[in-house]
């Protein structure tokens, strides 16, 4: 066994970190980092190697007490051209902490290094070596056999006034127990042992699972009910995890293998699992609900488009909608482009880091996977959580001895996941949210979402039509599969508690993802060898060959075909595992090799696995037994139909009576401070919003780097056309009304686009429904409520619902500090995302005031609407007088607004949300970093009410007096002039408050900007 | 012109497609060319003049930015990439292109020694990846790929972009550094007020970033954010030029349009990152006429 051990310079930007992190909790101390590699291959203590991992001016490598290892330590007995080394004792340290991987969690860095050990030891075993053309199928990545696999792991050596418990708190801050071991060592007992222990995390099972197993359906309901809640038991009665079935789907299954006149087979049940989950069928959206026989998604969330698409006619902008794994509208004569908005909230309550990186890299597979395959060139994040700055105490179990993450654990991870996901695919992140409310303490809602690129013709076929045929060949192409990931699809369609499967934990690998994207989109696309492409995303493959089978009428798998990451695992295990970074494409046959050729070409991995059919059959072998064969039609909807009854009880309390406030500048800088509404800049930064040079108005805008809830991007660089996309949701709304959170969210996500320059007539919007406890009457009540309120406003806005995803159990159940049983629901969540286009960027407006003596009007209607606002809430107050939407009203506003856009009429605007008028006059006066003379005396409120009620459809611009006379002609009544920005430093709102920018921005953007 | 550029690209490189757009907006031509392919075929070099490593992930970032994908080009291509910078042809490493040539030795390479790595491009000081938008001078190489340039406003995005070197390094490539960080022009040290694209004020005149964080957005050594090797026609720089070559692309686009358009102006197309492309075109027209 080899440990290669890497020491940094002591000015390491990652130790500076964590100094900082110890120090900002009273203990000093000096760190040092140290990358460590292991591996089974002797080869890798070579100098060459080891040269490979070390940058010479700031790293060193390190021994580790040869003389007192055990032959498994440092270098003794390594190659007569191992590297010299220095001692790792010399170096000064009182804790020595160490972070690795368990066995079979992802590890990038490890597969990196044994890449490099490929390339220095075993060159003719490297990618694209020499000795071979591109091409030449020897070129395929190895079975990763051990004599090339390394692991990495990271050791701190940490100096200072630090106790072992300062270590232990610090490990768990750094570490996942999920999916990470963490050691610790004092220096004594480091010396002594001679360093830490050589650990190779290497996945070993044991082949008693490798076959598949029969299940007896004949028994009680009770059973079955066990089958269906806790999975298929084993031989020693453990229980495999939760198939996800109610009873009256067991009995169906056990209906139809009673037909069959056979036991079926455990594959076949896990298949039905995944295939009927409320992850893959969105059952609650399907079932008939009530009266509403078609259930509510074909009801109200296809209708609406249906009837938009009718009334449009010939200027219908939709061109794939719901059938594929991303929606598509035209972008231009040559273009569509496509968007999908994907939720991973289970996963990243578990492990949030996974849960958003393996979120984000696989909505980029559902771009990819659109039509015949689109460029990804925009991502989108929104994270629902529980206040960082908050430590609530809950358990998964009621000995208190599984707590949940932090919200601050959650929020770094969730955050660097989307960082190094879309960082690392080349994908710019221009635009995202951050909401706060305690209740997403247990179950954080994590949005991802993908706009991608595509010719509207590729080969002179429409680029959106893919299907399959009978005899493609099913190519399995990207990672390989292991058990990482298994039971996803069931997992998250059930509430979180104590026995959630860690399994279901998956870490992305972004740059495996990137090669074969860059393969399928940039070179193999365009010469039509392929038939249909899908993702494999939940339910892994029983999901995309079945899904891609439903064009063919058929399947046939080999099971044993599939490239594993280790031996040994069971044929129902390698079917539905969840394992990231892989797409199913349909091939047919005399294209398969050619394929197969340049994706090894490029370092990727692809293999035939089976083949379509039109049987009718979904049938898989295991070298060469059968081991599933069923009816296609029985598996895709076979599926008994469950009625949904619901109820609806409106929420809310009677409206406050608050006190005004004695100081409105303190007010409304309390106001700004509020986590909803003051600056995320740090993530903005950490995102990488200009690659592809694409970026025209950014996430931080004006010269006070306001974070922006629109944003504009120009995907091809010689059309002056451009993306312009936005957010709109308000959870706390559904405290009093689920249908007026609803139309808020869908008329916020329309106006942000609007009010940035989108053409209003070209303009298409994502439904994302989280919900929870979506087995209470009222809760389905609630959602018919804000379905019904969608339906209303698209089909009035005319603006179609391309794609949508939902969420229905977004609750933790779990123990309080004092040991008792709390269920945490989510508030119902809608989040509504818009994608339009602008005809030309040049009509892009910015949120930032440009120049002092412009008008500042505000367009739409300021009503007593606080219910729910974020003025109650910090008052701790709910009230009653939710923002009602005037939709028609808005309508026009709209209309005339993307009319003086053209004209540019417009020199800044603001919609209007959460917080109000006053917000948004903040906003701007921080953004332009401009005074700002307003005056409200034309608005009949009081202050307060006036300043932070949170009336829809308005927005707040200012304009070039030149611009004066035409601006109010186009607006009319809608316009009310309220001022003018000034030269000065102020914010001043006659008779009501007069702060300074500077202490404004401080309030703003203070809060969060140390994370 | 009848200079030909290639543009790398596989194993996570990903701005290959719109850095060879700009080489081919200022009227070259090039091509994209996967590393494995270039591996296959390392003649191609033979008859290519211009060589660009563009920015990206390659690897991820494992074992460092930009080492792996270094050690398989320098295992794999070294004595003909040897070759061709020491031909007289331009080469462009911009990002993760920047910490691949700086991890494979060609710059800055003092005394020629190609290969030798004596450079780290390293973590940011914050430990955050940082994508924000950078003022930059021209320091004292006398590259080609700097002519007539002072200053340039284009932005950053790298979590390891930190240029370490030992002292006596930093002391003989003082004449090689071909960019470093500095405060906004008309500046009181506020990132708040930008000049306008037009003004091209005396170099030294300009305030140094002195390390301050975010005009040095890493910790850089001298707050330097692109070295050349001795010829200067091996440039490496962290900042993205091809992001920074449209006024449409600029973080204060929507302030310049909007003045533009109140005083009837035009806007200028183009903006300071495409000097750098204009001055490699500009660079072979010259060399051409010179052979005439």
């Amino acid at each position: 066994m080899s440990r290669i051990q890497i020491l940094s310079h002591e000015d390491d930007g990652r130790a500076r970190q964590i100094e900082q992190a110890l120090k900002a909790k009273g203990k000093p101390a000096s760190v040092r980092v140290v990358d460590v590699y292991t591996s089974e291959n002797t080869k890798a203590q070579s100098l060459e190697f080891v040269d490979s991992l070390t940058n010479p001016v700031t790293q060193m490598p390190l021994s580790c007490h040869p003389e007192r290892s055990e032959g498994s330590h440092g270098v003794e007995g390594g190659p007569s051209s191992q590297a010299p080394q220095d001692d790792i004792c010399d170096v000064d340290f009182d804790w020595a902490l160490e972070i690795g991987y368990l066995p079979g969690v992802t590890d990038n860095v490890g597969h990196t290094a044994s890449e490099l050990l490929k390339l220095t030891c075993h060159p003719e075993r490297s990618e694209g070596s020499h000795a071979i053309k591109p091409g030449d199928p020897s070129v395929a990545p190895l079975p990763q056999d051990d004599s090339t696999e390394c692991y990495s792991a990271r050791l701190l050596l940490i100096k200072g006034k630090v106790d072992k418990a300062d270590i232990e708190s610090l490990a768990s801050e750094l570490s996942n127990k999920l999916i990470q071991r963490a050691s610790i060592k004092s220096h004594d007992a480091f010396t002594k042992d001679g360093g830490m222990e050589t650990i190779i995390p290497k996945v070993v099972l044991d082949n008693k699972g490798a076959v598949a197993d029969d299940i007896d359906l004949n028994v009680s309901d009770e059973e079955l009910q066990i089958i269906g809640t806790q999975g298929i038991a084993d031989a020693d009665g453990t229980r495999r995890g939760p198939l996800g079935m109610s009873l009256l789907y067991m009995q169906a299954v056990k209906d139809y293998f009673a037909k069959e006149g056979r036991p079926a087979k455990d594959i076949e049940l896990e298949t039905l699992a995944q295939t009927w989950s409320e992850h893959c069928k969105h059952t609650i959206f399907a079932s008939p609900i009530d009266d509403v026989k078609d259930g509510i998604f074909k009801h109200y969330i296809r209708r609406a488009t249906v009837d938009i698409r009718k009334k449009r006619g010939k200027d219908d902008i939709c061109v794939s909608v719901f059938s594929d794994d991303s929606g598509g509208i035209i972008f231009d004569d040559k273009h569509l482009i496509t968007h999908k908005v994907e939720t991973h909230n289970s996963p990243s309550a578990l492990d949030p880091f996974g849960g958003s990186i393996t979120g984000i890299v696989g909505v980029n597979r559902d771009c990819i996977a659109f039509g015949m395959g689109a460029k990804p060139v925009i991502n989108i994040y929104g994270f629902c959580l529980a206040d960082p700055r908050t430590k609530p105490e809950y358990y998964r179990d009621k000995a208190k001895t599984n707590a949940i993450l932090s919200p601050e654990t959650i929020m770094n991870g969730v955050v660097r996941g989307v960082e190094v996901g879309g960082n690392c695919s080349g994908i710019p992140t221009p635009q995202g949210f951050v909401y706060f409310d305690d209740r997403f303490v247990g179950k954080p809602l994590v949005f991802v979402g993908t706009v991608g690129l595509i010719p509207r013709e590729i080969n002179n076929k429409p680029s959106h039509e893919k299907g399959t045929n009978p005899g493609d060949k099913i190519l399995m192409v990207g990672g390989r599969v292991g058990r990482d990931g298994i039971h996803g699809a069931t997992f998250s369609s059930v509430v979180l508690d104590e026995n959630s499967p860690a399994t279901a934990v998956q870490i992305g690998d972004p740059i495996t993802q990137k090669k074969f994207s860059d393969v399928i989109i940039k070179e193999i696309r365009d010469q039509g060898l392929y038939t249909a492409m899908t993702d494999n995303g939940a339910g892994g493959l029983s999901s995309s060959v079945g899904e891609l089978a439903e064009g063919s009428g058929g399947f046939h798998i080999e099971l044993d075909k599939v490239p594993l990451k280790y031996p040994g695992m069971a044929p129902w295990e390698i079917w539905i595992s969840e394992s990231q970074e892989r797409m199913s494409i349909a091939v047919p046959p005399e294209n398969t090799e050619k394929m197969i050729e340049l994706f090894a070409s490029r370092g990727v991995e692809a293999t035939v696995i089976g083949e379509f059919t039109d049987t009718g059959r979904a049938h898989a072998t295991w070298h060469g037994e059968t081991v599933m064969d069923m009816d296609m039609d029985f598996l895709h909807g076979g599926l008994p139909e469950t009625p949904l009854k619901t109820t609806y009880t409106q929420g809310g309390e009677a409206e406050p009576d608050l006190p005004e406030p004695k100081d409105y500048g303190q007010a409304l800088k309390d106001m700004l401070g509020q986590p909803n509404i003051c600056s995320k800049e740090f993530i903005s930064t950490q995102y990488d919003h200009n690659v592809q040079g694409s970026a025209v108005l950014g996430p931080l805008q004006g010269p006070g780097r306001v974070y922006a809830d629109a944003s504009v991007t120009k995907p091809v660089l010689t059309s002056s056309k451009g993306v312009v996309l936005s957010q709109g949701l308000a959870p706390r709304y559904s405290d009093i009304d689920t249908g007026a959170m609803a139309a808020a969210a869908l008329d916020m996500a329309v106006r942000n686009a609007v009010a940035a320059g989108a053409n209003f007539h070209h303009l298409a919007i994502l439904d994302n429904f989280c919900w929870c406890s979506s087995d209470d009457p009222e809760r389905l009540g609630q959602l018919k409520r804000a379905a019904e309120a969608i339906y209303d406003l698209s089909v009035l806005y005319e603006t179609p619902f391309i794609s949508g995803k939902d969420s229905m159990f977004n609750d933790f159940k779990g123990y309080d500090a004092d040991g008792a049983a709390v269920n945490i629901s989510v508030p119902p969540t809608l989040l509504v995302s818009s994608i339009g286009v602008i005809p030309d960027v040049e009509q892009s407006i910015s949120l930032a005031p440009k120049a002092p003596g412009d008008l500042i009007y505000i367009l739409g209607e300021t009503k007593n609407e606080l219910g729910a606002s974020e003025y109650y809430d910090m008052n701790g107050a709910l009230g009653q007088n939710i923002p009602q939407i005037n939709g028609a009203k808005n309508l026009e506003l709209y209309k005339l607004y993307s009319q003086a856009a053209r004209q540019n009429l417009i020199a800044s605007a603001l919609s209007i949300s959460l917080g109000g008028l006053g917000v948004a006059l903040a906003k701007k006066a921080i953004a332009g970093q401009m005074g700002m003379d307003v005056d409200l005396s034309g608005l009949d409120l009081r202050p307060d009410k006036l300043l932070f009620s949170e009336s829809l459809g308005r927005v707040l611009v200012t304009v070039t007096p030149t611009n004066q006379k035409e601006f109010e002609k186009n607006f009319g009544d809608f316009a009310q002039k309220i001022g003018q920005t000034t030269s000065d430093n102020k914010l001043n709102i006659n008779k009501i408050l007069e702060v300074n920018i500077n202490a404004i921005e401080e309030a703003y953007k203070a809060p969060l900007k140390d994370y | 012109m009848s200079a030909k550029v290639l543009v790398l690209s596989g194993y996570g490189l990903n701005c290959e497609e719109e850095t060879l757009f700009a080489f081919e907006h200022v009227g070259l031509t090039g091509s994209i060319r996967h590393i494995n392919d270039l591996i296959y075929n390392p003649k191609e070099l033979d008859d290519t003049q211009i060589l660009v490593v563009p920015g990206g992930f390659s690897y991820g970032d494992d074992t460092g930015s930009g080492n792996a994908f270094a050690q398989k080009m320098r295992l794999s291509l070294w004595d003909h990439l040897k070759t061709f910078v020491e031909r007289d042809t331009l080469t462009l490493g911009i990002c993760n292109g920047c910490q691949i040539l700086t991890n494979l030795g060609l710059v800055p390479a003092p005394d020629k020694n190609y290969g030798q790595r004596s450079v780290a491009v390293t973590h940011n000081l914050t430990a955050r990846y940082q994508c924000r938008w950078v003022d930059l001078k021209v320091g004292a190489s006398n590259s080609p790929w700097l002519s007539n340039i002072n200053t340039m406003h284009i932005p950053v995005a790298h979590g390891e972009g930190r240029f370490m070197m030992e002292q006596e390094t930093l002391d003989a490539i003082q004449n090689q550094i071909a960019f470093q960080y500095c405060h906004p022009e008309q500046s009181e040290g506020s990132p708040d007020s930008r000049g306008d694209s037009s003004a091209s004020p005396q170099n030294d005149t300009i305030e140094p970033a002195n390390n301050e964080f975010p005009f040095n957005p890493n910790g850089s050594m001298n707050d330097i954010a692109g070295i050349t090797d001795q010829s200067g026609r091996v440039l490496a720089l962290m900042p993205h030029p091809e992001r920074g070559m449209f006024t449409w692309q600029r973080d204060d686009y929507d302030r310049l349009k909007d003045k533009a358009q109140r005083d009837g102006a035009t806007l200028p197309e183009e903006s300071d990152g495409m000097a750098l492309f204009k001055n490699a075109a500009e660079y072979f027209e010259v060399a051409k006429r010179k052979r005439a």
